[in-house]
Protein backbone atom coordinates (compact mmCIF):
# COMPACT_ATOMS: atom_id res chain seq x y z
CA UNK A 1 0.00 0.00 0.00
CA UNK A 2 1.37 3.40 -1.42
CA UNK A 3 1.47 6.26 1.72
CA UNK A 4 1.77 9.74 1.09
CA UNK A 5 2.39 10.98 4.65
CA UNK A 6 4.64 9.03 7.19
CA UNK A 7 1.47 9.40 10.11
CA UNK A 8 -0.70 7.89 7.52
CA UNK A 9 2.07 4.96 7.74
CA UNK A 10 2.41 4.91 11.86
CA UNK A 11 -1.67 5.26 12.27
CA UNK A 12 -2.82 2.42 9.98
CA UNK A 13 0.04 0.11 11.28
CA UNK A 14 -0.82 0.42 14.87
CA UNK A 15 -4.57 -0.10 13.95
CA UNK A 16 -3.59 -2.85 12.55
CA UNK A 17 -0.49 -4.34 14.55
CA UNK A 18 -0.91 -2.07 17.90
CA UNK A 19 0.09 -4.77 20.68
CA UNK A 20 3.01 -6.24 18.06
CA UNK A 21 6.75 -5.23 18.30
CA UNK A 22 7.81 -2.40 16.92
CA UNK A 23 11.22 -1.98 18.23
CA UNK A 24 13.52 -4.03 20.08
CA UNK A 25 16.82 -2.72 21.57
CA UNK A 26 19.65 -3.79 23.85
CA UNK A 27 19.61 -2.57 27.15
CA UNK A 28 23.04 -4.02 29.08
CA UNK A 29 24.72 -6.86 27.53
CA UNK A 30 22.13 -9.34 26.41
CA UNK A 31 19.01 -8.07 27.52
CA UNK A 32 16.41 -6.90 24.90
CA UNK A 33 13.67 -4.48 25.67
CA UNK A 34 10.74 -4.05 23.24
CA UNK A 35 8.14 -1.30 22.16
CA UNK A 36 5.14 -2.05 20.63
CA UNK A 37 3.37 0.25 17.55
CA UNK A 38 0.82 1.14 20.23
CA UNK A 39 3.67 2.66 22.67
CA UNK A 40 5.71 4.20 19.34
CA UNK A 41 2.83 6.01 18.12
CA UNK A 42 1.67 7.13 21.63
CA UNK A 43 5.35 8.05 22.97
CA UNK A 44 5.81 10.02 19.35
CA UNK A 45 2.80 11.76 19.70
CA UNK A 46 3.58 12.65 23.17
CA UNK A 47 6.80 14.33 21.41
CA UNK A 48 4.59 16.16 19.41
CA UNK A 49 2.81 17.51 22.00
CA UNK A 50 6.05 18.38 23.32
CA UNK A 51 6.99 20.20 20.77
CA UNK A 52 3.86 22.38 20.96
CA UNK A 53 4.13 22.98 24.94
CA UNK A 54 7.76 24.31 24.25
CA UNK A 55 6.17 27.14 21.11
CA UNK A 56 8.12 25.25 18.70
CA UNK A 57 5.76 23.24 16.52
CA UNK A 58 6.46 23.44 12.91
CA UNK A 59 10.12 24.20 13.80
CA UNK A 60 13.01 22.73 13.05
CA UNK A 61 14.45 20.07 15.43
CA UNK A 62 17.69 18.60 14.94
CA UNK A 63 18.65 15.12 15.95
CA UNK A 64 22.57 13.49 16.69
CA UNK A 65 22.44 10.04 17.85
CA UNK A 66 22.83 7.18 17.54
CA UNK A 67 20.37 4.20 16.33
CA UNK A 68 17.77 4.54 19.29
CA UNK A 69 13.91 4.13 20.16
CA UNK A 70 14.22 7.80 22.02
CA UNK A 71 15.60 9.52 18.16
CA UNK A 72 13.11 7.62 16.52
CA UNK A 73 10.36 8.64 18.70
CA UNK A 74 11.67 12.28 18.20
CA UNK A 75 11.88 12.00 14.74
CA UNK A 76 8.73 10.67 14.65
CA UNK A 77 6.95 13.23 16.79
CA UNK A 78 8.83 16.01 15.02
CA UNK A 79 7.29 15.23 11.00
CA UNK A 80 4.23 13.94 12.25
CA UNK A 81 3.51 16.89 14.15
CA UNK A 82 4.26 19.50 11.14
CA UNK A 83 7.75 20.40 11.90
CA UNK A 84 10.75 19.91 10.16
CA UNK A 85 13.25 16.92 11.29
CA UNK A 86 17.02 17.41 10.76
CA UNK A 87 19.07 14.35 11.68
CA UNK A 88 22.87 14.65 11.72
CA UNK A 89 25.74 12.63 11.86
CA UNK A 90 26.49 11.72 15.80
CA UNK A 91 30.12 11.07 14.34
CA UNK A 92 30.98 14.95 12.96
CA UNK A 93 33.10 16.89 15.36
CA UNK A 94 31.48 19.38 17.43
CA UNK A 95 32.24 22.11 15.66
CA UNK A 96 30.53 20.78 12.19
CA UNK A 97 27.87 19.99 14.43
CA UNK A 98 27.11 22.95 15.63
CA UNK A 99 27.46 25.04 12.33
CA UNK A 100 24.98 22.33 10.88
CA UNK A 101 22.36 22.93 13.85
CA UNK A 102 22.65 26.40 12.52
CA UNK A 103 22.71 26.86 9.00
CA UNK A 104 19.34 24.45 9.47
CA UNK A 105 17.61 27.28 11.74
CA UNK A 106 16.67 24.51 14.45
CA UNK A 107 15.54 25.83 17.46
CA UNK A 108 15.65 22.12 19.23
CA UNK A 109 18.06 19.77 19.70
CA UNK A 110 17.77 16.29 20.76
CA UNK A 111 21.18 15.00 21.95
CA UNK A 112 22.76 11.66 22.67
CA UNK A 113 24.77 12.37 25.81
CA UNK A 114 27.47 10.11 24.22
CA UNK A 115 28.29 13.74 22.73
CA UNK A 116 28.73 15.30 25.83
CA UNK A 117 31.24 17.78 23.98
CA UNK A 118 28.37 19.19 21.96
CA UNK A 119 26.27 19.40 24.73
CA UNK A 120 28.49 21.84 26.16
CA UNK A 121 28.96 24.32 23.47
CA UNK A 122 26.16 24.10 21.31
CA UNK A 123 23.81 26.80 22.62
CA UNK A 124 26.31 29.39 22.91
CA UNK A 125 27.62 28.58 19.44
CA UNK A 126 23.95 28.59 18.18
CA UNK A 127 22.05 31.74 18.92
CA UNK A 128 18.82 30.56 17.32
CA UNK A 129 18.87 27.62 19.32
CA UNK A 130 16.01 27.70 22.28
CA UNK A 131 15.84 24.04 23.90
CA UNK A 132 18.16 20.93 24.18
CA UNK A 133 16.97 18.13 25.33
CA UNK A 134 19.14 14.55 26.54
CA UNK A 135 18.19 11.36 25.42
CA UNK A 136 19.35 9.99 28.56
CA UNK A 137 19.55 12.77 31.66
CA UNK A 138 16.75 11.86 34.02
CA UNK A 139 15.94 15.09 35.14
CA UNK A 140 15.32 18.33 33.70
CA UNK A 141 17.19 21.14 34.59
CA UNK A 142 17.41 24.86 33.56
CA UNK A 143 19.42 24.80 30.51
CA UNK A 144 18.54 20.55 29.31
CA UNK A 145 15.25 19.00 29.32
CA UNK A 146 15.50 15.51 30.17
CA UNK A 147 13.79 13.59 27.01
CA UNK A 148 11.79 11.15 29.24
CA UNK A 149 10.92 13.10 31.62
CA UNK A 150 9.28 15.91 29.61
CA UNK A 151 7.76 13.08 27.32
CA UNK A 152 6.04 11.33 30.21
CA UNK A 153 4.71 14.49 31.02
CA UNK A 154 2.17 15.30 27.62
CA UNK A 155 -0.79 13.20 27.49
CA UNK A 156 -0.52 10.66 24.25
CA UNK A 157 -3.45 12.34 21.67
CA UNK A 158 -2.28 14.45 18.99
CA UNK A 159 -4.38 15.55 16.19
CA UNK A 160 -2.65 17.31 13.24
CA UNK A 161 -2.95 17.52 9.33
CA UNK A 162 0.00 16.89 7.11
CA UNK A 163 0.37 18.04 4.05
CA UNK A 164 2.45 15.46 2.16
CA UNK A 165 4.25 18.72 -0.14
CA UNK A 166 5.60 20.07 3.08
CA UNK A 167 8.89 20.28 4.03
CA UNK A 168 9.80 17.79 6.61
CA UNK A 169 13.13 16.04 6.66
CA UNK A 170 16.38 18.29 5.94
CA UNK A 171 19.67 15.69 5.18
CA UNK A 172 22.68 16.92 4.69
CA UNK A 173 25.02 15.47 2.57
CA UNK A 174 28.63 16.06 1.46
CA UNK A 175 28.59 18.58 -1.69
CA UNK A 176 31.67 19.64 -4.42
CA UNK A 177 31.63 22.63 -3.17
CA UNK A 178 33.14 21.11 0.30
CA UNK A 179 30.08 22.73 1.61
CA UNK A 180 27.69 20.28 2.86
CA UNK A 181 24.11 20.94 1.40
CA UNK A 182 20.99 20.59 3.25
CA UNK A 183 18.51 17.89 1.30
CA UNK A 184 14.98 19.46 1.48
CA UNK A 185 12.58 16.51 1.37
CA UNK A 186 9.08 16.21 1.98
CA UNK A 187 6.50 13.75 3.51
CA UNK A 188 5.62 12.94 0.06
CA UNK A 189 9.44 12.36 -0.80
CA UNK A 190 10.24 9.91 2.05
CA UNK A 191 6.28 8.16 2.56
CA UNK A 192 6.03 7.27 -1.05
CA UNK A 193 9.67 6.37 -1.81
CA UNK A 194 9.65 3.72 1.07
CA UNK A 195 6.11 2.71 0.01
CA UNK A 196 5.31 2.92 -3.94
CA UNK A 197 7.64 -0.36 -4.55
CA UNK A 198 5.67 -4.03 -3.54
CA UNK A 199 8.90 -6.21 -2.70
CA UNK A 200 6.86 -8.84 -1.68
CA UNK A 201 8.32 -8.50 2.43
CA UNK A 202 6.26 -10.51 4.39
CA UNK A 203 4.97 -7.84 6.81
CA UNK A 204 5.86 -8.91 10.64
CA UNK A 205 9.40 -9.10 9.01
CA UNK A 206 12.09 -8.56 11.50
CA UNK A 207 14.66 -6.08 10.48
CA UNK A 208 18.20 -5.87 12.04
CA UNK A 209 19.29 -1.95 11.09
CA UNK A 210 23.01 -1.73 11.19
CA UNK A 211 23.65 1.73 9.10
CA UNK A 212 24.04 5.04 10.85
CA UNK A 213 20.04 6.43 11.36
CA UNK A 214 20.45 10.04 10.09
CA UNK A 215 21.29 8.46 6.46
CA UNK A 216 18.49 8.83 3.94
CA UNK A 217 18.65 4.86 3.35
CA UNK A 218 18.76 3.80 6.76
CA UNK A 219 16.06 6.49 7.80
CA UNK A 220 13.64 5.28 4.62
CA UNK A 221 14.29 1.74 3.94
CA UNK A 222 14.72 0.77 7.93
CA UNK A 223 12.65 2.95 9.93
CA UNK A 224 9.55 4.06 7.54
CA UNK A 225 9.46 1.01 5.04
CA UNK A 226 9.48 -0.62 8.27
CA UNK A 227 6.85 0.80 9.91
CA UNK A 228 4.47 0.85 6.69
CA UNK A 229 4.66 -3.43 6.76
CA UNK A 230 4.48 -3.37 10.31
CA UNK A 231 8.29 -4.75 10.90
CA UNK A 232 9.51 -5.38 13.77
CA UNK A 233 12.31 -3.24 13.81
CA UNK A 234 16.10 -4.41 16.22
CA UNK A 235 18.62 -1.61 16.51
CA UNK A 236 22.17 -2.43 16.49
CA UNK A 237 23.92 -0.78 19.39
CA UNK A 238 27.75 -0.72 17.53
CA UNK A 239 29.62 -1.67 14.29
CA UNK A 240 31.34 -4.43 16.40
CA UNK A 241 28.68 -6.01 17.39
CA UNK A 242 26.57 -6.73 14.05
CA UNK A 243 27.75 -10.83 14.18
CA UNK A 244 26.70 -11.04 17.87
CA UNK A 245 23.64 -8.81 17.68
CA UNK A 246 22.34 -11.14 14.38
CA UNK A 247 22.24 -14.98 16.58
CA UNK A 248 20.73 -12.33 19.11
CA UNK A 249 17.63 -10.70 17.18
CA UNK A 250 17.68 -13.46 14.61
CA UNK A 251 16.51 -10.91 11.88
CA UNK A 252 15.14 -12.18 8.57
CA UNK A 253 16.04 -9.00 6.93
CA UNK A 254 19.43 -7.01 6.69
CA UNK A 255 20.26 -3.52 5.05
CA UNK A 256 23.80 -2.88 4.33
CA UNK A 257 26.50 -1.19 2.99
CA UNK A 258 28.75 -2.84 0.24
CA UNK A 259 31.89 -2.99 2.95
CA UNK A 260 29.75 -5.01 5.29
CA UNK A 261 28.95 -7.59 2.93
CA UNK A 262 32.37 -7.80 1.95
CA UNK A 263 33.45 -8.56 5.56
CA UNK A 264 30.35 -11.00 5.59
CA UNK A 265 31.62 -12.44 2.81
CA UNK A 266 34.80 -13.28 4.73
CA UNK A 267 33.07 -14.81 7.63
CA UNK A 268 31.39 -17.16 5.41
CA UNK A 269 34.40 -18.37 3.25
CA UNK A 270 36.23 -18.90 6.46
CA UNK A 271 33.91 -21.85 6.76
CA UNK A 272 33.87 -22.83 3.05
CA UNK A 273 34.64 -26.32 3.97
CA UNK A 274 31.81 -27.25 6.29
CA UNK A 275 27.94 -27.68 4.40
CA UNK A 276 26.69 -24.17 3.11
CA UNK A 277 23.55 -24.77 5.81
CA UNK A 278 25.82 -25.22 8.55
CA UNK A 279 27.24 -22.16 7.81
CA UNK A 280 24.03 -19.96 6.99
CA UNK A 281 22.80 -21.12 10.54
CA UNK A 282 25.80 -20.04 12.27
CA UNK A 283 26.37 -16.66 10.35
CA UNK A 284 23.05 -15.47 9.62
CA UNK A 285 20.62 -18.38 11.97
CA UNK A 286 18.11 -20.14 9.95
CA UNK A 287 15.28 -17.40 9.99
CA UNK A 288 17.41 -15.17 7.62
CA UNK A 289 17.00 -14.74 4.19
CA UNK A 290 17.86 -11.32 2.60
CA UNK A 291 20.58 -8.72 2.12
CA UNK A 292 19.50 -5.37 0.88
CA UNK A 293 22.94 -3.38 -0.15
CA UNK A 294 22.93 0.03 -1.33
CA UNK A 295 24.83 3.42 -0.57
CA UNK A 296 27.93 2.33 -2.84
CA UNK A 297 28.75 -0.45 -5.87
CA UNK A 298 28.25 -3.80 -5.27
CA UNK A 299 30.63 -6.35 -7.02
CA UNK A 300 28.12 -8.75 -8.28
CA UNK A 301 30.09 -11.79 -7.65
CA UNK A 302 29.07 -11.66 -3.79
CA UNK A 303 25.56 -11.90 -5.08
CA UNK A 304 26.68 -15.55 -6.18
CA UNK A 305 28.72 -16.05 -3.27
CA UNK A 306 25.91 -15.41 -0.87
CA UNK A 307 23.26 -17.27 -2.90
CA UNK A 308 25.17 -20.47 -2.04
CA UNK A 309 24.49 -20.14 1.53
CA UNK A 310 20.48 -19.38 0.82
CA UNK A 311 20.89 -15.45 1.47
CA UNK A 312 19.49 -13.35 -1.58
CA UNK A 313 21.40 -10.02 -2.03
CA UNK A 314 19.33 -6.90 -3.72
CA UNK A 315 21.41 -4.57 -5.18
CA UNK A 316 19.97 -0.62 -5.34
CA UNK A 317 20.81 2.79 -6.42
CA UNK A 318 19.91 6.02 -4.67
CA UNK A 319 20.84 9.52 -3.24
CA UNK A 320 19.43 11.46 -0.65
CA UNK A 321 18.20 14.05 -3.06
CA UNK A 322 15.75 11.47 -4.15
CA UNK A 323 14.54 10.60 -0.72
CA UNK A 324 16.71 7.95 -1.53
CA UNK A 325 15.88 5.09 -3.84
CA UNK A 326 15.53 5.45 -7.58
CA UNK A 327 15.85 1.65 -8.32
CA UNK A 328 15.79 -1.56 -6.90
CA UNK A 329 16.02 -5.26 -7.45
CA UNK A 330 13.35 -7.43 -6.59
CA UNK A 331 13.89 -10.89 -6.33
CA UNK A 332 11.66 -12.29 -8.97
CA UNK A 333 13.21 -10.09 -11.85
CA UNK A 334 17.19 -9.73 -11.22
CA UNK A 335 19.57 -8.60 -13.52
CA UNK A 336 22.74 -8.82 -11.86
CA UNK A 337 24.72 -6.15 -13.54
CA UNK A 338 21.89 -3.69 -12.92
CA UNK A 339 21.48 -1.55 -9.52
CA UNK A 340 18.15 -2.48 -10.25
CA UNK A 341 14.41 -0.97 -12.11
CA UNK A 342 13.81 2.27 -11.51
CA UNK A 343 10.80 3.10 -8.78
CA UNK A 344 7.73 2.93 -9.73
CA UNK A 345 7.40 6.69 -8.76
CA UNK A 346 10.12 7.18 -10.76
CA UNK A 347 11.36 8.07 -14.36
CA UNK A 348 14.76 8.45 -16.31
CA UNK A 349 16.63 9.66 -19.37
CA UNK A 350 19.83 10.29 -20.33
CA UNK A 351 21.33 13.20 -21.08
CA UNK A 352 25.17 13.39 -22.12
CA UNK A 353 25.86 10.03 -20.50
CA UNK A 354 24.27 11.73 -17.38
CA UNK A 355 21.25 10.08 -15.40
CA UNK A 356 18.13 12.20 -14.65
CA UNK A 357 15.69 11.42 -13.03
CA UNK A 358 11.89 12.97 -11.97
CA UNK A 359 9.32 11.77 -9.82
CA UNK A 360 7.75 12.13 -6.39
CA UNK A 361 10.35 11.50 -4.57
CA UNK A 362 12.70 14.20 -5.85
CA UNK A 363 13.68 16.58 -3.68
CA UNK A 364 12.51 20.21 -3.01
CA UNK A 365 15.89 21.96 -3.25
CA UNK A 366 18.55 22.51 -1.07
CA UNK A 367 18.07 24.32 2.11
CA UNK A 368 18.99 28.14 1.41
CA UNK A 369 21.30 26.81 -1.53
CA UNK A 370 18.66 27.99 -4.50
CA UNK A 371 21.98 27.88 -6.90
CA UNK A 372 22.86 24.78 -5.91
CA UNK A 373 19.37 23.71 -6.88
CA UNK A 374 19.34 25.56 -10.01
CA UNK A 375 22.45 23.24 -10.74
CA UNK A 376 21.04 19.86 -9.52
CA UNK A 377 17.57 20.47 -10.52
CA UNK A 378 16.09 21.03 -14.47
CA UNK A 379 12.38 21.37 -14.78
CA UNK A 380 11.67 19.38 -12.05
CA UNK A 381 14.48 16.24 -13.76
CA UNK A 382 17.17 15.70 -10.76
CA UNK A 383 20.68 15.68 -12.26
CA UNK A 384 22.63 12.60 -10.53
CA UNK A 385 25.85 12.94 -11.33
CA UNK A 386 26.21 9.31 -12.50
CA UNK A 387 26.94 8.36 -15.89
CA UNK A 388 25.15 5.65 -17.02
CA UNK A 389 21.41 4.13 -19.43
CA UNK A 390 18.75 2.34 -18.47
CA UNK A 391 17.12 -0.61 -20.44
CA UNK A 392 14.18 -0.79 -22.16
CA UNK A 393 12.67 -2.58 -18.67
CA UNK A 394 13.27 0.61 -16.81
CA UNK A 395 17.18 -1.51 -15.46
CA UNK A 396 19.59 1.36 -14.67
CA UNK A 397 22.84 0.06 -15.24
CA UNK A 398 26.23 2.78 -13.91
CA UNK A 399 29.47 3.48 -15.66
CA UNK A 400 31.03 5.85 -13.69
CA UNK A 401 30.76 9.51 -11.34
CA UNK A 402 30.39 12.80 -13.03
CA UNK A 403 31.48 14.78 -10.31
CA UNK A 404 34.88 14.19 -7.72
CA UNK A 405 32.93 12.96 -4.84
CA UNK A 406 34.55 10.16 -3.01
CA UNK A 407 31.92 7.22 -2.27
CA UNK A 408 33.31 5.42 0.60
CA UNK A 409 32.32 1.24 0.34
CA UNK A 410 30.20 2.11 3.33
CA UNK A 411 28.52 4.68 1.52
CA UNK A 412 29.59 7.68 3.16
CA UNK A 413 30.00 11.04 0.89
CA UNK A 414 33.34 12.48 1.04
CA UNK A 415 34.14 15.99 -0.83
CA UNK A 416 37.69 16.15 -1.79
CA UNK A 417 37.70 19.74 -1.95
CA UNK A 418 36.58 20.00 1.88
CA UNK A 419 39.85 17.95 3.15
CA UNK A 420 41.80 19.72 0.57
CA UNK A 421 40.71 23.17 2.02
CA UNK A 422 41.41 22.04 5.37
CA UNK A 423 44.73 21.01 5.07
CA UNK A 424 45.66 23.16 2.29
CA UNK A 425 45.81 26.19 4.96
CA UNK A 426 48.81 24.72 6.19
CA UNK A 427 51.32 27.14 5.21
CA UNK A 428 53.51 24.07 4.50
CA UNK A 429 51.41 22.69 2.29
CA UNK A 430 51.68 24.60 -1.56
CA UNK A 431 49.29 21.67 -3.33
CA UNK A 432 47.36 19.02 -2.27
CA UNK A 433 45.21 16.52 -4.18
CA UNK A 434 42.95 14.54 -1.99
CA UNK A 435 40.92 11.15 -3.47
CA UNK A 436 39.96 7.58 -3.15
CA UNK A 437 42.95 4.99 -3.96
CA UNK A 438 42.43 1.03 -2.60
CA UNK A 439 39.21 2.11 -0.89
CA UNK A 440 41.19 4.46 1.78
CA UNK A 441 41.37 7.83 1.41
CA UNK A 442 44.65 9.13 -0.04
CA UNK A 443 46.14 12.40 0.32
CA UNK A 444 49.10 13.67 -2.45
CA UNK A 445 50.97 16.73 -1.50
CA UNK A 446 53.48 18.89 -3.02
CA UNK A 447 55.40 21.12 0.25
CA UNK A 448 56.54 24.32 0.13
CA UNK A 449 60.29 23.47 -0.23
CA UNK A 450 61.11 27.31 0.21
CA UNK A 451 58.80 27.42 3.38
CA UNK A 452 60.19 24.40 4.77
CA UNK A 453 63.95 25.25 4.40
CA UNK A 454 63.76 28.94 5.91
CA UNK A 455 62.10 27.20 8.81
CA UNK A 456 64.68 24.39 9.28
CA UNK A 457 62.17 21.64 8.17
CA UNK A 458 64.84 18.56 7.55
CA UNK A 459 62.04 15.70 7.39
CA UNK A 460 58.95 17.44 5.49
CA UNK A 461 57.45 13.88 5.29
CA UNK A 462 57.43 13.57 9.09
CA UNK A 463 56.06 16.90 9.26
CA UNK A 464 53.53 16.39 6.79
CA UNK A 465 52.17 12.84 8.40
CA UNK A 466 51.99 15.19 11.79
CA UNK A 467 49.64 17.37 9.86
CA UNK A 468 47.75 14.61 8.40
CA UNK A 469 47.54 12.92 11.81
CA UNK A 470 46.32 16.27 13.52
CA UNK A 471 43.25 16.76 10.97
CA UNK A 472 42.59 12.62 11.77
CA UNK A 473 42.11 13.01 15.14
CA UNK A 474 39.38 15.31 14.49
CA UNK A 475 37.84 13.49 11.47
CA UNK A 476 35.13 11.10 11.47
CA UNK A 477 36.55 7.27 10.40
CA UNK A 478 35.23 8.43 6.80
CA UNK A 479 37.07 11.09 6.44
CA UNK A 480 40.52 10.30 7.82
CA UNK A 481 42.94 10.00 5.51
CA UNK A 482 45.09 6.53 5.25
CA UNK A 483 47.73 7.28 3.11
CA UNK A 484 50.54 10.03 2.14
CA UNK A 485 52.30 10.92 -0.96
CA UNK A 486 54.86 13.46 -0.61
CA UNK A 487 55.32 14.91 -4.22
CA UNK A 488 59.01 16.21 -5.48
CA UNK A 489 56.94 18.63 -8.92
CA UNK A 490 54.53 20.55 -9.07
CA UNK A 491 50.77 18.99 -9.71
CA UNK A 492 49.79 19.34 -14.03
CA UNK A 493 47.43 22.04 -14.12
CA UNK A 494 44.07 22.76 -16.08
CA UNK A 495 43.98 25.88 -18.43
CA UNK A 496 42.35 27.78 -15.62
CA UNK A 497 45.35 26.56 -13.47
CA UNK A 498 43.89 23.82 -11.14
CA UNK A 499 44.78 20.82 -10.64
CA UNK A 500 43.79 18.10 -13.08
CA UNK A 501 42.17 15.48 -11.19
CA UNK A 502 42.58 12.55 -13.46
CA UNK B 1 47.77 -10.62 23.39
CA UNK B 2 49.89 -9.66 20.01
CA UNK B 3 50.31 -13.28 19.25
CA UNK B 4 46.50 -13.55 19.75
CA UNK B 5 46.10 -10.42 17.70
CA UNK B 6 47.82 -11.67 14.88
CA UNK B 7 46.02 -15.32 14.77
CA UNK B 8 42.60 -13.04 14.81
CA UNK B 9 44.08 -11.01 12.23
CA UNK B 10 44.43 -14.07 10.12
CA UNK B 11 40.68 -14.37 9.55
CA UNK B 12 40.35 -11.56 7.79
CA UNK B 13 43.41 -10.95 5.75
CA UNK B 14 45.65 -13.01 3.77
CA UNK B 15 48.99 -11.85 5.34
CA UNK B 16 51.17 -14.23 6.82
CA UNK B 17 52.09 -13.72 11.00
CA UNK B 18 55.87 -13.28 10.01
CA UNK B 19 54.84 -10.05 8.03
CA UNK B 20 52.76 -8.77 11.03
CA UNK B 21 54.56 -6.51 13.22
CA UNK B 22 53.50 -4.04 16.37
CA UNK B 23 54.23 -1.12 13.87
CA UNK B 24 51.94 -2.26 10.80
CA UNK B 25 48.70 -0.28 10.34
CA UNK B 26 45.86 -2.23 10.12
CA UNK B 27 44.19 -0.16 7.12
CA UNK B 28 47.50 0.85 5.15
CA UNK B 29 49.27 -2.45 5.78
CA UNK B 30 47.23 -5.10 6.36
CA UNK B 31 44.31 -3.88 4.08
CA UNK B 32 41.24 -4.12 6.55
CA UNK B 33 38.46 -2.24 5.78
CA UNK B 34 36.99 -0.23 8.69
CA UNK B 35 34.26 -3.09 9.00
CA UNK B 36 36.87 -5.75 8.99
CA UNK B 37 38.23 -4.05 11.83
CA UNK B 38 35.40 -3.16 14.03
CA UNK B 39 34.07 -7.16 12.74
CA UNK B 40 37.57 -8.30 14.66
CA UNK B 41 37.33 -5.96 17.60
CA UNK B 42 33.68 -8.28 17.97
CA UNK B 43 35.26 -10.95 17.69
CA UNK B 44 37.95 -10.45 20.14
CA UNK B 45 35.50 -9.11 22.65
CA UNK B 46 33.99 -12.89 22.76
CA UNK B 47 37.44 -14.32 23.33
CA UNK B 48 38.22 -12.34 25.53
CA UNK B 49 35.29 -11.63 27.62
CA UNK B 50 35.76 -7.64 27.22
CA UNK B 51 33.72 -4.74 26.18
CA UNK B 52 34.92 -2.46 23.82
CA UNK B 53 34.00 0.88 22.80
CA UNK B 54 34.04 1.78 19.43
CA UNK B 55 34.78 5.66 19.67
CA UNK B 56 38.01 4.28 21.64
CA UNK B 57 38.54 1.61 19.27
CA UNK B 58 38.59 4.09 15.88
CA UNK B 59 41.20 5.73 17.12
CA UNK B 60 43.40 2.63 17.10
CA UNK B 61 45.82 2.44 13.75
CA UNK B 62 48.69 -0.20 14.68
CA UNK B 63 48.41 -3.51 16.00
CA UNK B 64 51.00 -2.31 18.97
CA UNK B 65 47.97 -0.23 19.60
CA UNK B 66 45.69 -2.71 19.58
CA UNK B 67 47.48 -4.68 21.57
CA UNK B 68 48.07 -1.93 24.20
CA UNK B 69 44.22 -1.27 24.40
CA UNK B 70 43.45 -4.87 24.90
CA UNK B 71 45.87 -5.51 27.27
CA UNK B 72 44.80 -2.36 29.65
CA UNK B 73 40.56 -3.61 28.92
CA UNK B 74 41.67 -7.03 30.08
CA UNK B 75 43.55 -5.69 32.97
Amino acid sequence: MMYSTIREMLVTTEAKYGDGDAVRYKVGKDKIETKTYTQLKQDSERFSNLLKALGEKGNHIAMVGMSSYPWIVSYLGTVNSGSVAVPLDVALPAEELCELVDRADATVLVLDEMRADVMAVVKERCPKLKHLISMQKEVSDENIVSFWQAVNEQPFEFECEIEPDKLCTIMFTSGTTGKSKGVMLTQRNLAENATCLDMKIPERSVILSVLPIHHAYCLSMDILKGISLGSVICLNDSLIRVAKNIKLFQPNIILMVPLMIETMAKKLEEAAGLPPEIVKREVFGEQFHTIYSGGAYLNPDYIDLFAKYGVSVLQGYGMTECAPVISATVSWNIKKDSVGQLLPNCEAKVVDNELWVRGSSVMMGYYQMPDKTEEALKDGWLLTGDLGYVDEEGFIYLTGRKKNLIITKNGENVSPEELENKIGSERIVQEILVREKNSVIEAEIFPDMEYAEKTGVCDIKAVLQQLIDTYNQGAPSYKKIYSLIVRETEFEKTPSKKIKRY
Amino acid sequence: MFEKLVEVIGNYVEVEGKDIHPESRFMEDLGFTSFDFMSMLGELEDELDIEIDQQEAANIRTVGEATAYLEKLKG
